[in-house]
């Protein structure tokens, strides 16, 4: 008999690995489609006004142009069927610079590429709202309730007792996610029906969101997605891309692809918006806070409104008796912005963090021990227990693995030949939430062997949900993992949650266990047996001769999970390099320690830490978007203006996961790392470099001539 | 992009004809960077002459006459075969520096070296044909000078433009004194010294470079030098690697003991072409080679500049630059930075 296998928690390799190093593993623009036609967009030279004009007599006389679709001739769509950013091509009012403004079909890309230069357009400008510095002054009450000013005690009051205090303002960039893989759709309708082949993190959502869009029902409309390459956010709610792909589609009768370019990516799929973050800490001489206050403003876009939750670590990280968490936003002519990698908690790390080490220095307290002398005993925002909380742990072991001790406590005073060399420390956390999911388990006896198959419309981000669901069927049903088949990305299977938020693997895993549960307990039942040890479905199979046999799952977080307040955290090391002459930085070293429940799998974990401390050090070092306040354009507009992080940016990297048994935010006692990777990472690189120069950088990316 | 025609040849009057006969057409060699500017429209040819099949790939030492002890390094080589040739390598470490500081390695593999001195700005107002620019569409104006320009010019621009010339490669050419031969139609060749190859842009941005229409870089040559054991190229840019300079300085000293007898500097991402810093070069001149006196070179050079809004820190940064690259290469060509 089949022993269990125990394979979560073990570091197996991808079981898609192959199908990706081989170029087997299909994408959106994968799907082959007979007569397929081939989409492009164009968009709007200005950021606000109306089209008065738009010329297309040289564009459908162009060779090989099926079809040019404005707001003139687009079908009545629903602007209200939750896509994100509008661009809909429903009437002629422009929002912001690059709007989407119309679609070029033809029978080549190239051929729809050229034609849509052929496009004319004439605009009635209206004043732009987009200088961000000049608009801030003039930020009001955002309308979401969630984020209304958060009082506790008086900061303001005991700023003013307090000793020592920091009150400093720190600014960030606005950022793309800039996944590998475009946003891309290939539409394909079979009569009522579309099936939409599109990256999607959250299967479901894209599939209400595009039906509801195009006037259907959820039913008609199919989401395959099976492989994602990246998101980050810009993924999990859908943009008008994938449903002007199902309108371009219907319109010539024909499937129709339409991938964005890497230009277009800038101004069609949400961003990282920019924030002021004012930090005010007040404390004790021997180093306890005793004010706290976040006071974040931003932007949003004109029609909607996004606003990345800035404040929220700064509810949870300190005790602190008085606390002040606020926005205040604008509206600017500009996309909506939207969730990017950590949403709120990454950029407001930076800013709380880069405030301790401000404050930890001016308290003459090693920052790391500053930190432990203000952890909280409960959630400060709720008063709810911790379900666990690592963060003393992570820090201490961080320590000891990157030698901490070897920190020169005074900046500048560490130099080797032309290098400056700075330590510096951060913290960071993120929610632990299960939602809802459902998981299908199929099983197939063929004289002694026993196949599954699971299915569950999970998506995967490219950080190993196949995988991970895989061993957790493995696991739970007594079969080795190359006799299982996981099926997900498709919105016929078993609805599911996304792979957002850090949930995914919580929610995704936990159907799966919960379905290998359910489908032993019934095997057992049909055996009418008693078993002194409880045998596996597969053993059962085989037992009881059966043939095939399946089940379904619906799992839910536990009821008591809302009882207590369920986190994972990290602490970030950092060792900087900084050339005297030039004020290039190197990240030579970065540990990232994280408490995040039960890791599935240290081998993909570690690949979605690192993943996210690196886009961390490009936040620290490199990324950012301007904007031209004379038009509202991007002046980045390319690789070569947005700086992501190259290899030779990136020293040594080590992920360490500090063990957690914590059954309370779910069954499994996952919590998530998707997110968690990115938080605190750039204020670890910023305190490192004011570590090694002496120069304390508030305003993000530090590029070398800040450093002068 | 556009519809254009395709032709290729392996014979370069063949292909200096073609392109002399249509005023439209362009050569393709690497495509790195033509190509991406076709596709975002904003080089327009009806007509590519391919000439990656020219025989013009070799690298040599030239032995005779008034130029023995140079190298000839073939137009269509590509950049990476003439970063690590052993001849360049061993007297032209200077040139292979510069050549891998530049782009990535997938780009240097399929670059050319006449390629890469044909590279154009990478201002990001002139890859975007909804903004006005002079250099892409002469009197529309220049979007850069009142718009984002941090990465643009701070010597040698005028109210037309004040692009960056973007190559590396090309700033240690400069500082060699290296010399563009050309062929024209009926085979005539025509030699252009490195610094009056490239042209600032004055009233005419068009132009990045005084080659005509018609044509063809065969080769480049470098000069015998005595620099080679002295020499450093130091970039400053937003990131390690792949990333346009902010400010680059190439630089040979040739030395008798501590005193320098001459200093040759070159700059890269300040102007609209390599920038020969003149000014430093006279002062190090017969000067003790100490951090001191390139530190007063660096600054008198960087006296001169005239920045623009966004990036009044090259005038800081390119004094630094140019005392961190003679310090280098004061210290020998293989000193770590």
């Amino acid at each position: 008999m089949e022993e269990k296998n125990n394979l979560i928690g073990k570091a197996v390799n991808r079981i898609d690995g192959v199908l990706k190093i081989t170029g087997k593993a299909t994408y959106a623009t994968d799907y082959p489609a007979k007569d397929m036609a081939y989409a492009v967009l164009f968009k709007s030279t200005i950021a606000s006004g109306t089209i008065t004009d738009i010329d297309t007599t040289k564009t459908q006389e162009s060779q090989g142009v099926l079809a040019v679709i404005t707001h003139k001739n687009a079908p009545r769509l629903n602007v209200k069927g939750g896509l994100r950013g509008g661009a809909l091509l429903q009437g002629p009012e422009v929002y912001f610079y690059g709007q989407h403004i119309g679609i070029v079909v033809a029978e080549t890309f190239e051929q729809a590429t050229h034609a849509a230069h052929l496009i004319k357009v004439e605009y009635h400008k209206k004043e732009e709202k987009i200088d961000f510095e000049k608009l801030a002054p003039s930020a009001g009450m955002p309308q979401g309730k969630e984020l209304a000013d958060l009082f506790r005690g008086d900061a303001k009051a005991s700023l003013e007792e307090a000793a020592v205090k920091i009150v400093e303002t720190y600014e960030t960039p606005i950022e793309h996610h800039h996944p590998m893989e475009p946003h891309s759709t290939v539409a394909v309708w079979e009569g009522e029906n579309v099936i939409l082949y599109n990256g999607s993190q959250i299967i479901n959502g894209a599939q209400a969101s595009a039906a509801a869009t195009l006037n259907l029902k959820p039913e008609q409309v199919r989401i395959i997605s099976p492989f994602i390459g990246g998101g980050f956010g810009s993924k999990g709610g859908q943009w008008a891309n994938l449903v002007l792909t199902a309108v371009a589609a219907k319109m010539v009768s024909r499937p129709v692809k339409l991938a964005l370019t890497r230009q277009q990516m800038f101004n069609s799929v949400g961003l990282r918006q920019r924030n002021k973050q004012k930090i005010s800490l007040g404390a004790t001489k021997d180093g306890k806070l005793i004010s706290l206050a976040h006071e974040t403003t931003t932007h949003t876009a004109i029609d909607g409104e996004y606003i990345e939750p800035c404040g929220d670590c700064s509810k949870i990280m300190y005790e602190t008796p008085n606390s002040l968490i606020s926005y205040r936003v604008v509206p600017m002519n500009i996309i909506l912005p939207t969730y990017t990698r950590g949403p709120g908690k990454s950029t407001g790390s930076f800013a709380l963090e880069s405030a301790m080490d401000e404050l930890a220095y001016k308290l003459d307290i090693d920052p790391i021990e500053f930190r432990l002398k203000n952890q909280p005993e409960r959630d400060p925002s709720n008063g709810k227990p911790w379900s666990s909380r690592k963060v003393i742990d992570c820090l201490r072991e961080g320590a000891k693995a990157f030698g901490w001790e070897k920190r020169n406590a005074t900046p500048g005073k560490n130099r080797i030949g032309n290098n400056l060399i700075g330590y510096g420390v951060a913290c960071g956390s993120y929610p632990a939430r299960q939602r809802d999911s459902s998981a299908v388990i199929k099983l197939t006896r063929n004289g002694n062997l026993v196949t599954a198959t699971v299915e569950i419309a999970a998506s995967d981000l490219g950080t190993g949900t196949n995988t991970i669901l895989a061993q957790t069927a493995a696991d739970g049903l007594g079969i080795s993992m190359e006799h299982i088949t996981v099926k997900i990305g498709d919105s016929n299977l078993p609805p599911a949650a996304g792979s957002v938020g850090s949930v995914g693997a919580a929610s995704f895993a936990n159907a799966v266990n919960d379905a290998c549960t359910k489908i032993t307990d019934e095997l057992l039942v049909k055996s009418n047996k008693k078993f002194f040890v409880r045998p596996t479905a597969s053993q059962l199979m085989i037992s009881e001769h059966i043939n095939s046999f399946d089940t379904r799952a619906d799992a839910k977080a536990p009821m008591e999970a809302e009882q207590y307040s369920a986190h994972s955290f990290n602490a970030n090391f950092a060792e900087v390099h900084v050339n005297i002459h030039t004020g290039m930085i190197k990240v030579t070293r970065f540990l990232a320690v994280t408490g995040a429940g039960k890791i599935l799998n240290p081998k993909t974990a570690r690949s979605q830490i690192i993943g996210g401390n690196i886009w961390g050090i490009g936040m620290a070092l490199s990324e950012e978007s301007i904007i031209d306040p004379r038009w509202g354009n991007f002046a980045t507009r390319s690789f070569g203006d947005y700086h992501v992080p190259t290899n030779f940016d990136i020293g040594k990297l080590d992920a360490m996961f500090i063990k957690e048994d914590d059954k309370i935010p779910n069954k499994m006692g996952i919590k998530g790392i998707g997110e968690v990777g990115i938080v605190g990472v750039a204020a670890a690189v910023a305190n490192a470099v004011f570590n090694a120069t002496g120069k304390r950088v508030r305003s993000l990316p530090i590029t070398p001539d800040k450093l002068l | 992009m556009r519809p254009f025609k395709f032709t290729n040849t392996k014979n370069s009057s063949a292909a200096i004809n073609l392109l002399d006969r249509n005023p439209n057409a362009s050569f393709l060699a690497g495509g790195t960077n033509l190509l991406d500017l076709m596709k975002e429209d904003v080089e327009r040819p009806d007509e590519l002459i391919d000439i990656t099949r020219l025989d013009l790939t070799s690298i040599s030492s030239i032995t005779r006459g008034k130029n023995a002890g140079g190298v000839l390094i073939g137009g269509l080589g590509k950049n990476t075969n003439a970063a690590n040739h052993q001849l360049i390598r061993k007297d032209f470490p200077l040139l292979t520096k510069a050549i891998l500081a530049g782009a990535s390695a997938q780009i240097r593999n399929m670059a050319t070296n006449g390629g890469n001195l044909m590279q154009r700005t990478r201002c990001s107002y002139f890859y975007d044909t909804a903004m006005p620019c002079n250099k892409r569409s002469p009197g529309s104006g220049c979007s850069a000078m009142e718009g984002f320009n941090r990465m643009h010019a701070v010597f040698g621009w005028s109210n037309e433009c004040v692009a960056v010339y973007p190559s590396d490669m090309a700033v240690a050419l400069s500082a060699m004194n290296a010399n563009i031969n050309v062929m024209q139609k009926e085979g005539q060749i025509r030699s252009i010294a490195i610094n009056d190859f490239h042209r600032l842009p004055g009233n005419h941005p068009e132009k990045d470079n005084t080659l005509n229409h018609g044509e063809l870089i065969t080769s480049i040559e470098l000069p015998k030098n005595n620099f080679a054991a002295h020499s450093a190229y130091v970039k400053v840019r937003d990131r390690n690697s792949y990333a346009f300079a902010l400010v680059s300085v190439a630089t040979g000293l040739v030395l008798d003991g501590n005193k320098i007898v001459s200093a040759h500097i070159a700059m890269g991402g300040v102007a609209h072409k390599p920038w020969r810093a003149s000014i430093a070069e006279a002062l190090l001149r017969g000067k003790a080679a100490t951090l001191a006196n390139f530190r007063l070179a660096a600054e008198a050079e960087m006296s001169h500049a005239k920045p623009l809004f966004h990036n009044k820190f090259k005038v800081g940064l390119g004094a630094n630059t140019i005392t961190a690259a003679l310090q280098l290469a004061s210290k020998g060509t293989d000193a770590v930075a």
